[in-house]
């Protein structure tokens, strides 16, 4: 019976180490869902972008993929600002049918653009840091690259969360998602804040990426599956709301955790999609935080 | 559509079915069986993602029902070929109601995401359920067909881009064609018109699902085996809907000027790029978000009609 517990106890830990990475991941989501009205269905294959830009900082220079996902970041940002400026700004009126169409063959682009230039094989990356592990009591283990990436990730989304919330460039991009045409009216250039957000979004994702890296197996189609998570996420959330994105990713990590404990990690996905379509039909408003951005 | 226009049609299909006549190569006749196929699934995917429409990207789920209804049925009830056919397109069918139920509901990007999370579960559903399907080991399909099977299967997939063609000329003239293309333009003045926008939109998808999982089954009956991750892959879905959008959605030929397009195209890259081959995809469909909204077909009308309305 005890034993049952603190395996239950273990999976919930790692449950929430992992949904850290899922609440940044579905908070770039929502930020961009909530200034653009964009549902970004390239979103994974950007994360796999951010992943491959720290393996090859990694496998060419050396550079330890715990520094190398902030040049993953800043790279990823730089990205983000020229796909809107030269695609996604360009489509801002059409319908959402458009929209979705361009970022999915965003998506394919960047997947198979990678394929081409690094071919399909699995790469992993290997340092000293994957074989540490913190023991508390005698139950409890915690492997030491979550716990770094947790610590990131909480630092970096309690940053992009008070950014947002109370910075003047927030301020900006809250009213842009709430009324666009009159944010422009108060003298917002709403067009310089999307291309920021987008960039900002999937800036999020390239940290993501970078921290995924040691602990997950690398191939172009590698970022498909956070796709088909940013979106259960964000609707998990409320469609647009950072703070609930953020919620319902570690809620995500922990539902994921416990599944694979009872059922078995093949069921995990299965599980995700079911909460997803029961909100979807129950209440699709989103389960946490009916405020927007 | 005139009779003219249904005559000359009909001449059309009729003449591809003679191909097979020039075209004799195994491997000439499957290129030109996926060009049908994609064409059938593209212009059945039209009824509700063109028409209606409702961007689906789910379409996978029906594709793979097809497949695996006709496997299952024959392989562990021992039912005959063509009833286990009729039973895998009757199975499509009958799970197009609740995902219409669910899905119809939800609006724009919405209903794009739940299509994609039911096709996903069937997936999933489907590699992790070894004993039912086989799990990712895969099941053997079938053959429809026992003697000279790349005709067959390029007659067959002829026959059922007819099928999907006449059924879509004729909706497109129908009061339920109306009502459809009424409710794409504005959901809620079609409601307040008296239609009855859930009813409609359910028995445009169960039509799609019914010509979607004949190729499905087709498809699974050619390669004689099959695996959750190719019947039921994101891929199709996205295949499918890019086909249509392509050519142009809500336009009668569109999705068999998209297929014959793509699939050529993708046929030509799939030597050059090798498996990065959907790389082509993703640079038309850019484009055409970019430059052709109307797809291939809708724009070209559309530049026709003001062409031809000018003094």
């Amino acid at each position: 019976m005890e034993a049952r517990l603190w395996s239950a106890l273990q999976a919930v830990l790692n449950g929430l180490l992992t949904g850290s990475l899922y609440a940044l991941i579905g908070m770039g989501m929502a930020l961009i869902f909530g200034v653009m009205r964009i549902v970004n269905f390239a979103h994974g294959a950007f994360l796999m972008l951010g992943m491959y830009a720290t393996y090859v900082l990694f496998d060419r220079l050396g550079v330890n993929p715990y520094l190398g996902f902030v040049a993953a970041a800043a790279l990823l940002f730089v990205v983000g600002v020229l796909s809107y400026q030269l695609l996604l700004r360009r489509i801002a009126e059409r319908s959402d049918f458009m929209q979705i169409l361009l970022t999915l063959g965003v998506s394919l682009i960047l997947t198979d653009g990678v394929q081409l230039l690094f071919g399909a094989d699995y790469h992993q990356v290997n340092i000293p840091l994957l074989d540490v592990n913190l023991h508390l009591g005698r139950h409890i283990s915690l492997n030491a690259p979550w716990l770094l990436s947790f610590a990131i990730t909480l630092a970096l989304a309690v940053g992009m969360f008070l950014f947002v919330m109370k910075s003047r460039f927030g301020r900006a991009l809250r009213a842009i998602a709430q009324n666009r045409y009159a944010a422009s009216l108060m003298g917002i250039d709403v067009l310089r804040t999307q291309a920021l957000a987008f960039g900002l979004g999937l800036a999020a994702v390239g940290v993501a990426g970078g921290l995924l890296l040691p602990v997950f197996y690398l191939y172009p189609g590698v970022g498909d599956q956070f796709t088909l998570k940013a979106f259960v996420i964000v609707v998990l959330g409320g469609m647009g709301s950072i703070e609930g994105a953020a919620i319902a990713g570690v809620v995500l990590g922990v539902v994921e955790s416990l599944t694979s404990l009872y059922w078995g990690n093949e069921w995990a996905l299965v599980v995700d999609f079911a909460i997803f379509l029961l909100v979807l039909s129950l209440r699709p408003s989103g389960l946490f935080g009916s405020q927007r951005v | 559509m005139t009779r003219r226009r249904a005559l000359l049609a009909a001449a059309g299909f009729g003449l591809c079915l003679l191909v097979p006549l020039v075209v004799s190569q195994d491997y000439q006749l499957n290129v030109l069986f996926r060009v049908f196929l994609f064409a059938a699934l593209g212009l059945a995917w039209n009824l509700v993602g063109g028409y209606a429409g409702q961007l689906s990207l789910g379409h996978a789920a029906f594709f793979g029902i097809g497949a695996y209804g006709l496997t299952l049925f024959h392989q562990k009830l021992g039912i005959p070929v063509g009833a286990a056919l009729v039973l895998g397109v009757l199975a499509a069918v009958a799970a197009a109601l609740p995902i219409g139920r669910v899905a119809f509901r939800l609006r724009g990007p919405y209903f794009a995401l739940a299509t994609i999370a039911f096709a996903e579960v069937l997936r999933l559903s489907a590699k992790n359920l070894h004993d039912l399907t086989g799990g990712d080991v895969g099941a053997q399909a079938p053959a429809l067909f026992a003697t000279n099977p790349s005709r067959w299967f390029y007659w067959s997939a002829v026959a059922l881009t007819a099928l999907a063609f006449a059924v879509t000329a004729l909706t497109a003239r129908s009061r339920f064609g109306y009502s459809l293309q009424a409710i794409r333009e504005d959901e809620d003045t079609a409601l307040a018109c008296g239609i009855d926008a859930a009813r409609t939109k359910l028995l445009a998808l169960a039509i799609s699902a019914a010509l979607t999982a004949l190729g499905g089954a087709l498809y699974a009956s050619l390669f004689l085996y099959i695996v959750p991750d190719q019947v039921l892959a994101i891929d199709i879905s996205n295949e499918i809907a890019i086909v249509a959008m392509l050519g142009g959605a809500g336009t009668l030929i569109g999705p068999i000027v998209g297929a014959v397009l793509l699939e050529t195209a993708s046929e030509l890259f799939k030597n050059v790029f090798h498996e990065a081959h959907l790389l082509i995809y993703g640079v038309l469909i850019v484009l055409v978000v970019l430059f052709l909204p109307e797809g291939i077909v809708g724009t070209v009308t559309g530049w026709w009609r003001r062409r031809t309305k000018a003094p």
